[in-house]
């Protein structure tokens, strides 16, 4: 083992996996449930394409890594 | 005892040595003393051989033959060259040995050669420390045992020294586990006390003298063998090293004969299964985690654990207690810390970890270690001390694409003496890391996308059915009432201008700033009805806006209405201000006018709402 070998982590502390889980999740799901509202809600032509995209795009950054790190701290590490 | 078959090789060996006797005289074994340590089912031989160099040349290899039933259970050999003296002796690293092949030697025998790291000049000597490790290499006798019975088992060795060298002085000592001894070769100077029989010394023996002994004793332990080992090393950078063990072990002990009796073996489990496997412990490393025992049908709940600072141990309980050939196969699991096992050096990461199985005696017959790097990992290298075969498949696991590459390392016969590190060198970018992620996200966007495109698609077949196009002006004039109601909040949000203005007013007494509000309030106020103007025409139209058109208009005039008053007010308040009036005149003269606005205020509001509701 050469002398200059630098140990290697995970970028972010496993500690935290399971606080960053709960809080990605609950903003995505949050977002997801504005996004769904804003489809019920407003009427066909007044929607906007760009404002729905931008909402899901958000939510689903938010989901995606929410669902990872609940993936890790649950111990499947991916 | 006699049944106990000696190989019939040995008897060339012995016509061989006699016509054997020049060659390897130059070199002169000293002095040599063998400690054969028999206490455990893995046979561990020292041997150290202080050797002179007698002839005219340097030499540097030393050669060490083993006989045939030796050479193939060999599991572990190594070499060290120990200088110096008396207890300071100071021992170098293991120094190669390979297997050789020297011309005019019988094949009974598997020669082995030792490279010096330097050679041996005329006169010189060294001492050489061989340890040498077999398995397989006890025979139960009797083979079959009941459960009372305790178990014996023989050993075949040679008093002395298998050497092509001329040997001064030896001696051999062998090591029991318990001072029981059934029988023994007795030789001259044959001498046993406690649990330990030495034979010798010896003095002046010429090249391959052999003279076999036949150790018969009792060793009450089990013989666990694990004919299969999968040891899988999963590499994932979010910061974990799990590692997966399946085992297929057996008991290569005594077979058991007759029937087993859980009475007897509860009542008096030393005496009714003394030679039983009852538990195993892995010595795990520091800070493992979620550590699991299971088989095929789930967890085994019969498993301990305990913990320092330097090490984990785990003690499994396999589902029975195991006698001579009886099988079990189970799993255990466990998770370590990545930085305690994944380094950086010169670009290049590498997992440092141990080889061999965390149980000490436990022999593996098939080892196979399988090394999981993490998906789009590059030039993977395994460097392993002892030779290994080296295979490469890939694997799937979870989120992956084009699966994580594996490298599959092979041993046969390993012993605890393998259980050393060996690093795995790959490359690997940071980036790829986000590829679980991005993966996930792109997941979650698609859905989104799907949402969007369901909600826009018209999935009517028929598009001419009157309650297909009664929804579709339906939804015209919601599109229409939406705008109107978006047009009504800015009104109201204008108002609130105002009146935020007035305010500021009164405690600024800034009549030029309040004055530019009520400008550009007016200006954006005169809009409005001009926007109103094409909704409203249509609403009238629409005969599905029946209902709520008459609500619309008498919004559209309380709101005209409370736009006047609050004109109304707002110059009086500014006109009063100009006049410099007191509050109190200025409130008095608005009075009249603010509760009307109130009560108006609240009717918009609330014709509002029920406009909104529908």
């Amino acid at each position: 083992m050469a002398q200059s070998a630098k140990p290697i982590s995970s970028p972010v502390p496993d500690v935290w996996y399971p606080t960053l889980a709960v809080f990605m999740l609950v903003i995505g799901l949050v977002i997801t449930a504005s996004f769904f509202i804003y489809e019920a809600t407003s009427s066909k032509k007044n929607r906007s394409l760009a404002k729905e995209l931008i909402t899901g795009a958000v939510a689903s950054v938010f989901l995606g890594f929410g669902s990872l790190f609940l993936l890790l701290s649950s111990g499947i590490y991916v | 005892m006699k049944r106990i078959r000696s190989d019939l090789s040995l008897v060339f060996i012995f016509a061989f040595f006699v016509l054997f006797s020049t060659g390897f005289s130059d070199l002169v074994v000293s002095k040599l003393d063998r400690q054969i340590d028999l206490s455990s089912p893995v046979v561990r031989t020292t041997i150290s051989l202080k050797i002179e160099n007698n002839g005219a040349n340097s030499v540097s290899e030393i050669l060490l033959p083993f006989p045939e039933h030796q050479a193939k259970n060999f599991a572990f050999l190594s070499a060290k060259i120990s200088e110096g003296k008396g207890k300071t002796k100071d021992s170098s690293d293991s120094i190669p040995v390979a297997i050789a092949t020297p011309e005019g030697m019988p094949p009974a025998m598997t020669w082995y050669s030792v490279s010096l790291p330097k050679e041996l000049v005329k006169g010189g000597s060294l001492t050489l420390e061989v340890k040498a490790v077999f398995t397989n290499i006890l025979r139960p006798f009797p083979e079959k045992v009941t459960q009372a019975d305790v178990q014996l088992v023989a050993f075949q060795e040679s008093a002395h020294f298998l050497s092509p060298y001329r040997v001064k002085f030896q001696s051999l000592a062998i090591k029991l586990p318990e001072p029981k001894i059934e029988s023994y070769t007795k030789l001259e100077n044959t001498k046993f006390s406690g649990s330990e029989l030495k034979y010798g010394p010896y003095e002046n023996l010429p090249p391959f003298s052999y003279s076999t002994v036949v150790v018969h004793y009792a060793i009450n332990k089990p013989f666990a063998v694990a004919q299969e080992l999968v040891r899988e090393i999963e590499i994932s950078h979010w910061g974990n090293v799990q590692i997966t063990e399946h085992y297929n072990l057996v008991h290569a002990g005594a077979e058991l004969t007759g029937e087993f009796s859980r009475l007897d073996y509860q009542a008096r489990p030393h005496v009714r299964g003394a030679s039983a496997l009852r538990n195993l412990v892995a010595k795990l490393p520091a800070r493992a985690h979620s550590i699991y025992y299971r088989d095929e049908i789930g967890n085994i709940s019969t498993s301990n654990v305990w913990s320092d600072s330097a090490k984990t141990l785990l003690e499994i309980e396999p589902r029975y207690p195991m006698f001579g050939g009886w099988k079990t196969a189970f799993t255990i699991g466990y998770g370590l810390p990545l930085r305690d096992f994944l380094f950086q050096s010169e670009g290049k990461r590498f997992l440092n970890i141990t080889f061999g199985c965390p149980m000490s005696d436990v022999v593996i017959e098939n080892l196979t270690v399988k090394v999981v790097l993490p998906e789009g990992s590059k030039e993977f290298t395994a460097s392993v001390p002892f030779p290994v075969k080296q295979s490469q498949e890939i694997k799937f696991s979870h989120l992956d694409i084009i699966g994580r590459p594996v490298i599959v390392l092979e041993k046969t016969n390993a012993v605890p003496e393998h259980n050393q590190h060996f690093q795995v060198y790959y490359k690997f970018s940071n980036l790829s890391l986000l590829s679980e992620p991005s993966m996930l996200i792109f997941g979650f966007f698609l859905f989104f996308v799907a949402c969007v495109v369901y909600t826009h698609a018209d999935f009517t077949i028929s598009k001419t059915s009157p309650s297909y196009l009664a929804k579709l002006q339906w939804d015209e004039v919601q599109t229409t009432i939406q705008q109107f109601l978006n047009i009504m909040n800015r009104c109201l949000i204008l108002h609130d201008k105002l009146e935020a203005s007035l305010r500021d007013l009164s405690r600024t007494g800034d009549v030029q700033a309040c004055k530019a509000a009520r400008k550009s309030a007016d200006s954006l106020l005169k809009e409005l009805p001009k926007e109103l103007k094409p909704l409203l025409s249509f609403l009238q139209s629409s005969p599905q806006a029946v209902q709520i058109t008459p609500k619309v208009e008498e919004l559209i005039t309380k709101e005209r209405e409370l736009q006047e008053k609050l004109m109304l007010k707002h110059s009086t308040v500014v006109e009063a201000f100009e006049k410099k009036s007191g509050a109190r005149d200025i409130d008095s003269r608005v009075a009249a006018v603010q509760q009307k606005i109130t009560l108006l205020r609240q009717e918009v509001d609330d014709l509002l709402k029920v406009i909104d509701e529908i």
